[in-house]
């Protein structure tokens, strides 16, 4: 209908008009076998979808469950921490760690044996750097990974991407997360995941030695006032932790108290709230103890930051980053801390307390140089500035 | 509405039969308001008039007259308010643009391109309208390009960049783009505004021939008076939105009408051919 | 004078296929695991005839399981990303104009971020929540293309400047909303930086990558058919419309169709950057603006481009990854200016 009505609109070609162009148009011929012949649409359409469904008939083939190399047929059904139900071979043989603080937790339960990969950032302790890496924290290799064949694969959520878990998941590699907010749950966590790598007694040990210490402290502690500090995690800008970071929670073990009461993870603090607050301790967390003074100096003598009493009467508090890894080490950290805030409650010292916290907190490595205190490589191997690279997002 | 007496036509004129004129504008007219309830900024009043194959119509007037106005209501930019615009007795209303652009060819002043192309790519656009909407141009098209290009005397330029051409080369192959369009009706707006003479009468007399070999029908805009005595075969008198006069320049160019229209002291003579021609007196 | 011709389409086309297949055979190859030239033919065999058991090795279960699936959603997001910039350089008569200018990947992103909010409240299965942003992600996609369709508007038709103020405004609007959210809320969206620069390394279900695929040829399709018209918009658009172009009817279909297709990209692959910008504009230098060979042609250089970038971003610094958009943009910003100064001269 549509067709007939542009036929009639269009009228007869005027006939004056080609005779026209015709006119001049003498010397020229028409050589037919030159003529393009109109290609329609639709046909390059089915080329193109015939193509395309070839192309794709490959994946179709392919989305199937890759064969498990070891047949293992037994299976415990497991919650982890983040409510995922988890499908975890028995016995695990091999484990893919996704965080450092994971790793370690693995060498203090004696399975280092079992690790058979771990993260570029995973550091501690030292003998954990020669094991296969699989990349970084949030972007490890997929390929990597599943080259290791492990049994299990340990993440923390809030650290590792959600991604990784759905990839891993698709591929049908078991996936741990753990997501422990306070020590209490560190310690649980470090017993359960002991449980569910198959080796439960070393778990209850490393849990009753943390509790242990921690109970020491607290006795030692006595009814001492906590002090109250603030916990810097980055300086420009200014960053601390939230209520519901397990530092946090650290920090009260240690005789302290946050002065950030917030609930973001990593709240950006406002200068002006700290000098009105006025902390009784500044206390930061490196790995490097020994730039420490040389750069708190140069953050003294930054405009407000002058003005805080703690700066000005030296109150910090310098302990290593095994405070902002979730692992049995953190409480060596707080102890340290504790030392550190409360000096007269440790007139005598412990036996081995002092040795255990040295070889915990490993002598100061080969001197860098000079560079800024709050390197984004400290304290990304943990806690990662959330802020780093979004600056740029869109 | 209009003043009967300042349209009337000349009574020498009888009136045309429907059947040979090409282009029939009847009562059109247009008002245009930047906001719905104040009043118009401009009305173009019912104006008429009508042409035939082969025939040249200048729209004359000083600026601010309405002539790019009609231009575009006879090339279908814009909507008339009232009356109609018959092409070859089909309402140019009611064609679609593809259709449309196979009758009437507008050609521009001047064509700014994003991208660089060549003189014998931009002429083939003009066959855009013919055939369906996703084709590749046939031989034909490259044939009628070329002979467009031909026609106005730019064959040599065919392989040539368009931002490498002179002025004048350009406002040759925008013009055969146009012819490319093989239209019925042939648009132009000021084309002379920024050519220098030589220009001006080389792309006037091309018009001339090219209307009368190929029968098209030419309505050119302008306010140069005396090219328009010279070529056109009717003229549109136009002044503040109103037709005042339509007819052969011979009954336009009145000296009384033309003073009061260009506002300026004017003497009109009869040239040899039989064609007027206006000079500016200077001072008052 | 020598016009285009479909066979001279094909045939730029089947160069660049050519290219494309060389490509993902050095994607396959290479990787943090090397394989064998020969074992991967012989894996490949298999999967084609669909002998899937049989492929044994540790190396055949990584191409085709991991490295295949991800070399395949970077030929589509490429695809669409260079079609979609394309398109839009053509409809804003602007050649710096690239898939996000209309606020698209924010939409996108806003839409994912709300969705992992949503996440832990709704009790799904694994395989819907692995569906759950690209999902988001989509709609919010879809949102803003409606949203910044009303905004464009001027008389009822899309206008060109129109449309990119009101997609600009839009976008920076987003922008502010998603770093807002990202700094107020505790949740786990620091995985969403990472693909906000661009992240090819999450596989999908069969489901998405038909979707996905259908979706590309629909909407390019649709491009297509108006690819004619595109020429002449360029010329601007009182012209065209004198040419015999529906413009009101060409933007609109080029808008919807190129939005969509950006939405698809940018909600299973994040905003990768540079794609839908640099691409056309290579293949303009190469084989010319008009688009009835530059939209197939941007099509297959985009596939080939991200590819590329992507194997790139896996083995640079293996074991551990770059973003995809990281090195579209190391390579693509020099090569902007590059072409950006061959232009002027």
């Amino acid at each position: 209908m549509a067709r007939a009505l542009r036929e009639k609109e269009r009228g007869p070609t005027p006939q004056s008009v080609s005779w026209g162009f015709f006119v001049a148009l003498e010397e020229y011929e028409v050589r037919p076998e030159t003529i393009v012949k109109d290609v329609t649409r639709p046909r390059t359409v089915i080329y193109a979808a015939i193509i395309s469904l070839c192309a794709y008939t490959v994946p179709a083939h392919a989305q199937t469950e890759p064969a498990t190399s070891a047949a293992s047929p037994a299976f415990r059904q497991v919650i982890d921490e983040t409510g995922r139900t988890v499908r975890v071979p028995q016995p695990v043989r091999r484990i893919v760690s996704l965080v450092p603080s994971l790793t370690e937790t693995v060498y203090a339960l004696g399975l280092q044996d079992n690790l058979v990969g771990d993260t570029d950032y995973c550091d501690y302790p030292p003998e954990a750097q020669k094991k296969t890496k699989v990349g970084g924290i949030m972007n490890p290799s997929l390929e990597e990974i599943v080259t290791l064949h492990p049994d299990l694969v340990l993440m923390k959520r809030g650290l590792n991407r959600i991604e990784t878990a759905q990839a891993l998941d698709s591929l049908g590699i078991p996936v741990y997360g753990t997501d422990p907010h306070t020590v209490d749950e560190i310690i649980t966590s470090v017993k359960k995941l002991a449980d569910v790598l198959s080796a439960p007694e070393a778990g209850v040990s490393v849990a009753n030695d943390m509790h242990r210490r921690l109970d020491d402290l607290r006795q030692r502690l006595g009814s001492a006032a906590a002090k109250r500090v603030l916990f810097v995690v980055w300086t420009q800008p200014l960053i601390s932790v939230g209520k519901d970071a397990f530092i946090t929670d650290a920090l009260r073990y240690a005789g302290a108290s946050s002065i950030v009461d917030s609930e973001q993870s990593w709240p950006q603090v406002n200068l002006e709230e700290v000098v009105r607050l006025q902390p009784d301790f500044l206390v930061f967390a490196t790995s490097h103890a020994e730039d420490a003074p040389h750069e708190i100096e140069r953050l003294a003598a930054l405009p407000g930051w002058r003005m805080l009493e703690a700066v000005s009467n030296h109150r910090f508090a310098v302990i290593s980053d095994a405070v902002n890894r979730p692992a049995p080490r953190i409480v060596s950290a707080i102890e340290d801390l504790a030392r550190q805030l409360h000096p007269d409650a440790f007139a005598e010292k412990p036996d081995g307390g002092k040795e255990r916290m040295d070889k915990e907190n490993p002598a100061p490595k080969t001197k860098s140089p000079a560079r800024a205190y709050f390197h984004p490589l400290d304290l990304r191997k943990e806690t990662a500035n959330p802020r780093g690279c979004c600056v740029c997002a869109l | 509405m209009s003043n009967g007496s300042a349209v009337a036509r000349n009574p020498n004129d009888a009136p045309r039969a429907s059947s040979d004129a090409r282009l029939s504008v009847e009562q059109v007219s247009y008002a245009y308001s930047a906001n719905p309830a104040q009043a118009p900024l401009f009305t173009l009043e019912a104006t008429s008039f009508q042409a035939k194959p082969g025939e040249i119509v200048a729209i004359l007037g000083p600026n601010a007259s309405g002539k790019s106005t009609l231009l575009k209501l006879i090339a279908g930019e814009l909507a008339p308010l009232s009356g109609r615009i018959l092409l070859d007795g089909f309402v140019t209303q009611s064609l679609t643009p593809r259709t449309r652009a196979q009758r009437i060819a507008v050609v521009q002043q001047e064509s700014v391109l994003l991208f660089p192309a060549r003189v014998w790519e931009f002429v083939l656009q003009g066959r855009h309208s013919h055939g369906r909407s996703l084709r590749f141009e046939s031989a034909d098209d490259v044939l009628i390009a070329r002979n467009a290009l031909a026609q106005v005397g730019a064959a040599a330029l065919s392989g040539r960049w368009m931002d490498q051409i002179s002025g004048g080369e350009k406002q040759r192959v925008i013009l055969a783009r146009a012819l490319a369009q093989q239209p019925l009706l042939l648009l132009l707006d000021e084309p002379t505004l920024h050519l220098d003479i030589a220009a001006q009468v080389g792309l006037l007399d091309a018009l001339r021939r090219l209307a009368a070999e190929n029968r098209y029908t030419v309505v050119v805009v302008t306010h140069e008076l005396n090219l328009a005595a010279e070529y056109a075969d009717q003229v549109v008198l136009m002044q503040r939105g109103r037709c005042l006069r339509v007819g052969p320049p011979a009954s336009i160019y009145q000296r009384e009408l033309l003073e009061q229209v260009f506002q300026t002291s004017l003497a009109v003579e009869f040239g040899a051919s039989g064609r007027p021609r206006v000079t500016v007196l200077s001072g008052t | 004078m020598r016009p285009l011709t479909i066979q001279r389409v094909f045939l730029q086309c089947s160069i660049l296929v050519v290219i494309l297949f060389v490509v993902v055979v050095i994607a396959l190859k290479f990787g943090a695991v090397p394989v064998s030239l020969y074992a991967l033919g012989h894996d490949l065999l298999r999967v084609i005839f669909g002998q899937t058991s049989q492929i044994s090795s540790d190396y055949g279960l990584i191409v085709v399981n991991i490295r295949l699936p991800r070399i395949l959603l970077g030929i589509i997001v490429g695809a669409c990303l260079s079609v979609a910039g394309a398109s839009f350089q053509a409809l804003l008569r602007n050649p710096l104009a690239d898939p996000y200018v209309l606020g698209v990947s924010s939409g996108a992103a806003l839409g994912s971020i709300l969705a992992l909010i949503a996440e832990p409240h709704l009790s799904l299965s694994p395989a819907f929540a692995a569906l759950l942003t690209p999902m988001g992600a989509f709609f919010g996609a879809a949102a803003t293309i409606t949203a910044v369709y009303f905004l464009g508007r001027r008389e009822g038709q899309i206008d060109s400047n129109t449309l990119l103020l009101g997609g600009v405004i839009t976008a920076s609007f987003l922008s502010a909303v998603i770093m807002f959210l990202m700094n107020t809320l505790s949740g786990n969206l620091r995985g969403l930086a990472f693909w906000l620069e661009g992240d090819l390394s999450t596989p999908l279900q069969k489901s998405v990558y038909w979707f996905l695929s259908i979706g590309f040829f629909v909407a390019a399709g649709a491009i297509y058919t108006t690819a004619a018209d595109l020429n002449l918009l360029l010329a601007g658009e009182k012209e065209a419309m004198h040419l015999g172009v529906d413009v009101p009817r060409v933007r609109l279909v080029v808008y919807v169709a190129a939005s969509f297709l950006t939405g698809l990209a940018v909600s299973v692959s994040g905003a990768v950057g540079y794609v839908g910008l640099i691409v056309p504009h290579v293949m303009r230098l190469i084989f010319g603006s008009d688009h009835r060979t530059l939209l197939p042609t941007a099509a297959l250089g985009g596939a080939i481009a991200v590819v590329g970038a992507d194997t790139l971003a896996r083995t640079v610094v293996a074991p551990a990854e770059l973003a995809v958009g990281a090195v579209t943009a190391i390579v693509g910003a020099p090569l902007f200016i590059y072409l950006l100064r061959k232009r002027l001269s």
